[in-house]
């Protein structure tokens, strides 16, 4: 099945640019909805179902939380929401600051994990405590959403450069 | 020729190029981590299960009059992450909630899929006005608190905590030095002398245990030693006649009793006597 296309939203192609109709291929806006909220199914699943299910899981078991429900809640939501938006986003120039801001949220979330990276898990019926720090795994992963502001930052610089340039490459005809 | 053909046959722009860099970039080092973060949990799961194992507990009299607690700990790894600097910290308290004593033992690296075993010993000072005094004596539940301490697949230092009550068996528990009638046999005087405790501790007791009496302004009226072969968990009741010097009165004085064996000398607390 071919997308519909659409040129929506989308700066005027640059006359500069040979055979610029034909360059690419830009999906409606409504196929590009349609694909984002069948995509945003496995994204609340992985950032908001699993987390939840796993946390609720504990503290029904009498298990101290690393981190409170909500705060895992609040943020699954939130990256879900703004990961459908720049997908949705991708062929305009709000493209790269929603990668930034998408990024952005991330790293306040792994801060927010970082500053209460040590563990203490009071087994239950028991006098034993497991003690286990995370921190280096959090500073680690920080490299993930930090790579990821730096791309949606080149990006940015990319389309106020050439507002088109980067079209062809990522719909191509 | 360029010209005619399809511009996505183009090498893209250098800002798109790095850009694409830096977001597969983000991407693997995520798949890295969360593989990584899979096996670490599996490993870990395994390594839980099999917890740590002491194994040839003992407890026995050393020469400078001190109990020595000793044994040691297996610790096996079957998981794919080194275990490092895994060390054992151990501290001692008696009922009462004194101090008696610590120990450390380790560190050591556990390699991924390696076992190991290292000794421990903990020298408990149990002469006469230490704390550890009534252990001899009494037997009691002592409280055992435990921290380990680890860093394990490379990247998480982790500890554990827990307490523990240890019965512990005393030696000479219940330990009784009654003397009885003193009675005149020639010039001297003779009392009867019974000793009588129980040995509630792991180790059979061989040696002699002296006893002297003594008045109530400490002269020693007379002494004599009672042999000891006396196995775990057995009473030990016997009476010697015990010669007491001549014009001296264990009327409230004190008894006191030294262990000599296995190389040691211990000095058991002392009885007060009617």
């Amino acid at each position: 099945m071919s997308a519909p296309v659409s040129s929506f939203s989308l700066p005027p192609p640059v006359s500069s640019l040979p055979h610029a109709a034909e360059a690419y291929h830009i999906p409606s806006l409504g196929y590009r909805i349609v694909v984002a909220t069948l995509r945003l199914v496995p994204l609340i699943v992985v950032l908001v179902g699993i987390p939840v299910a796993a946390l609720t899981y504990l503290q029904s078991r009498s298990i101290t939380l690393p981190v409170s429900i909500n705060t895992v809640l609040v943020y699954g939501v939130l990256l879900c929401a703004m990961s459908t938006a720049r997908y949705i986003l991708r062929p305009t120039r709000a493209y790269g600051p929603v990668s930034m801001a998408t990024a952005a949220v991330t790293i306040v979330f792994f801060l927010t994990l970082l500053v209460q990276s040590t563990y203490h898990l009071g087994v239950p019926q028991s006098t034993a405590v497991i003690s286990v720090t995370y921190t280096d795994l959090i500073e680690i992963l920080l490299v993930v959403p930090v790579l990821a502001l730096v791309a949606g930052l080149v990006t940015t610089i990319e389309d106020l450069r050439s507002p088109t340039e980067r079209l062809q490459f990522d719909f191509p005809p | 020729m360029a010209a005619l053909l399809p511009l996505v046959h183009r090498t893209p722009p250098r800002l798109y190029r790095w850009s694409r860099r830096l977001r597969r970039l983000s991407l693997l080092v995520f798949v890295v981590v969360i593989i990584f973060l899979g096996t670490v949990a599996y490993s870990a799961v395994r390594l839980v299960q099999s917890s740590p194992q002491s194994s040839g507990y003992s407890a026995g009299f050393a020469a400078n009059g001190t109990m020595v607690v000793s044994g040691s700990v297996s610790l096996s790894n079957p998981g794919f992450y080194p275990l490092d600097g895994f060390e054992l910290n151990l501290r001692i308290l008696n009922s009462s909630g004194t101090y008696l004593g610590a120990l450390l033992a380790g560190p050591v690296d556990v390699s991924a899929g390696g076992a190991t075993s290292f000794p421990f010993s903990l020298s408990l000072p149990v002469s006469t006005g230490s704390a550890a005094e009534s252990l001899l004596v009494t037997d009691q539940y002592l409280s055992v608190g435990i921290w380990g301490n680890a860093t394990y697949a490379y990247l998480f230092p982790a500890s554990v905590h827990f307490t523990q009550n240890k019965s512990w068996g005393a030696p000479f528990a219940l330990l009784r030095i009654t003397p009885g009638t003193p009675t005149s046999q020639g010039a001297s005087v003779v009392v009867p002398v019974t000793l009588s405790f129980s040995n509630d501790a792991s180790f059979t007791e061989v040696g002699s245990l002296a006893v002297g009496l003594y008045g109530s302004n400490g002269i020693e009226c007379g002494a004599s030693a009672f042999s000891l072969n006396v196995p775990s968990r057995t009473l030990f009741d016997q009476t010697q006649s015990i010669a007491l010097a001549a014009g001296c009165s264990v009327a409230g004085g004190y008894a006191q009793a030294t262990f000599t064996g296995s190389g040691a000398t211990i000095t058991l607390p002392r009885e007060a006597l009617p």
